[in-house]
């Protein structure tokens, strides 16, 4: 199809403007990378763009040394396991009968699940109910309060609604029972869908904020993201060393830059691999039906 | 029904001596193992979702932690009159409803936009490329964003030195308050506006491309098809997800302003989620902030109403 000049003009402005704007979604990473590998000097005296100035690993070896930046690595490490691997089960128990027709409660509930996405839980009265069942400072809060997703638990009911009903059929004559039907010829068969699930609930449970906010008080206990949050906020913890003692190759900057790009490093590095299950199963998650 | 009569075809015999039994008690028989496995994921809802929002009654108390919901002393209406009174409740109203505003005016149509650039490239390999950068920023927390916000226009960051290649005087973009409510919207719109296309484009891909073939042969350019084909296939879609972000219209988001938040922009910044949660949270002050919780909340739903019953003129609305 010929194009007219005008849409010729149109289509170049277009790819200039869509490049321009896809960059700057990648340009604050490199940049914050270039500064957490340059001098400090450098860092402050706006010298580094996207290649690090006086080039230096200073910054990531002293956050690498840091034991309470790894002990939070590893309480982010342990709820995006544990997290997901409940959120999971409980997830699938829940999609499960509400695909099915002989579950005849399967509206009026759907409907008491579609109200609470309407109806948020207040913060209040969501605090003080986790804080009366105890859960105040431990990683429970991080876990049990927001183990089913209900986005996500609708994704899997869809997907579960999409199967062929032939195969329960065949399942019944065989004389399989609902958890059979569940266990052996569902989730073989679900393999895609419950992978993307899987990493949406861990990538929420990676970047777990408010929760822990709310109820976590003991630093020992931080997520990671906590964490950074209280280094950003008071970055002399971070550097942990006494400036004035000897002349180190590295500043608050440098270390921010490096702490946040430790928190987001496994997101950004499975995200490629990942990303189109990601957009599949977004899509699936519409309430349409 | 021809389910129902086939199973029992399978299973003859179970029910033949209790003829008149109503079919649900059956159905929960045969599929008692669905009702087990449902039980966990009821109760979730009940005690995370249900208790909390039943528990907004306390914003007609004053709740004191020690005596609880059921020995706690009732106010009535108090409460809200207390906060209607309240300097600060204005104030963190009005930051509220403004970057809602400024949230929806601007941030609500961006993905749209955006899906229709992409609509027009028709390299699918550009597109591929494009679409994964643009998706990114959605998979970081808040506090990475925040950081890199704080970093990006820290005085010695980037946008400053870009500023200073043509002369021109840093500008302490955190700490000045004309800058905060733009750098949320803005900051927002990087985040999500890529993943925000994606409902778009996948409606986009749904239109039968002959209406496209009909408009060539009537001699309709890109721009012309666009407007009288792609946007009206889009405005089901663009209702429903308007619907759905109204009714949280003044829910902007607790992890992003938090963030952002310094003491030198709790003026302009202050929002009801992060005001929420320093005097109700960490001072304690329970019933007040639900009020404002419950207020809120209200607030929502008053406008989800309206939007739906004008939808409903136009086309469908959620219910």
């Amino acid at each position: 199809m010929k194009q007219t000049f005008g849409e010729k003009c149109f289509q170049i402005a277009n790819y200039v403007f869509l490049t321009a704007a896809a960059f700057t979604m990648i340009l604050p990473l490199l940049h914050l990378l270039a500064v957490s590998l340059s001098s400090p000097v450098a860092a402050d005296s706006k010298e580094v763009f996207l290649w690090p100035v006086g080039f230096t690993f200073a910054s990531w070896k002293h956050i690498l040394q840091s034991s309470g930046l790894w002990q939070s690595f590893g309480v982010t490490v342990f709820i995006t396991v544990a997290g997901t691997a409940l959120s999971m089960l409980f997830s699938v128990l829940t999609a499960f009968p509400l695909s099915r027709r002989e579950f005849l409660l399967r509206k009026q509930v759907m409907l008491g699940i579609v109200i609470t996405m309407i109806f948020n839980a207040p913060m209040i009265p969501f605090f003080l109910t986790v804080r009366e069942l105890g859960l105040m400072n431990s990683l429970w809060s991080l876990l049990i309060p927001g183990v089913i997703g209900t986005f996500n638990m609708v994704i899997l009911r869809t997907f579960f609604m999409s199967l062929p009903k032939e195969l329960d059929d065949t399942a019944r004559i065989d004389g399989c029972h609902d958890f059979r039907i569940l266990f052996q010829i569902y989730l073989p068969l679900s393999k895609p869908v419950l992978a993307t699930v899987s990493l949406f609930y861990a990538v929420g449970y990676w970047n777990t904020f408010q929760r822990a906010v709310l109820f976590l008080r003991d630093p020992g206990l931080w997520p990671l993201q906590m964490k950074l949050r209280a280094y950003l906020t008071s970055p002399e913890e971070l550097a942990q060393v006494n400036m004035f003692l000897g002349d180190y190759n590295f500043n608050t900057t440098t270390l921010k830059a490096a702490t946040i790009l430790f928190a987001s490093v496994p997101i950004i590095l499975v995200y490629p691999y990942l990303q189109k299950y990601f957009v599949k199963g977004s899509l699936l998650g519409s309430l349409k039906e | 029904m021809a389910e129902l009569s086939e199973t029992s075809m399978l299973h003859p015999g179970v029910t033949v001596n209790k003829p008149v039994k109503p079919s649900y008690l059956r159905n929960i028989r045969k599929h008692w193992m669905l009702y087990v496995m449902i039980l966990p994921g009821i109760l979730f809802y009940i005690i995370f979702k249900y208790i909390p929002l039943g528990g907004s009654v306390i914003a007609f108390q004053n709740f004191q932690i020690m005596k609880g919901i059921w020995n706690s002393p009732w106010v009535g209406l108090d409460n809200f009159k207390f906060i209607f009174t309240y300097q600060d409740f204005y104030h963190v109203l009005r930051n509220t409803a403004l970057i809602a505003f400024y949230k929806l005016v601007i941030g609500f149509p961006a993905p749209i936009l955006l899906a229709l650039m992409f609509n027009e490239v028709r390299k699918m390999l550009a597109k591929r490329f494009l679409q994964s950068l643009f998706y990114l920023p959605h998979f970081l927390s808040w506090v990475v964003v925040g950081g890199i916000v704080f970093e990006v226009l820290a005085s010695g960051g980037f946008v400053n030195a870009v500023r200073g290649w043509f002369g021109f005087e840093p500008i302490l973009y955190m700490q000045q308050e004309q800058y905060f409510r733009p750098i949320v919207v803005l900051s927002s719109i990087w985040k999500e506006v890529g993943w925000g296309t994606i409902i778009y484009l996948a409606a986009i891909s749904g239109i039968d491309p002959t209406q496209y073939e009909a408009a060539v042969m009537d001699g309709a350019n890109r721009w012309k098809q666009t407007i009288y084909i792609t946007l009206p296939a889009l405005f089901p879609t663009i209702l429903i997800l308007f619907l759905l972000n109204i009714g949280n219209f003044l829910e902007l988001g607790f992890d992003q302003v938090y963030n952002l938040l310094t003491p030198m922009t709790y003026s302009v910044g202050d929002i009801i989620e992060t005001y929420v949660y320093r005097s109700g949270v960490l001072q304690g002050q329970y019933s007040v902030t639900t009020a404002i919780g419950l207020f809120q909340s209200i607030i929502g739903f008053i406008l989800l109403w309206i939007f739906n019953r004008l939808a409903k003129k136009t086309g469908e609305g959620l219910w």
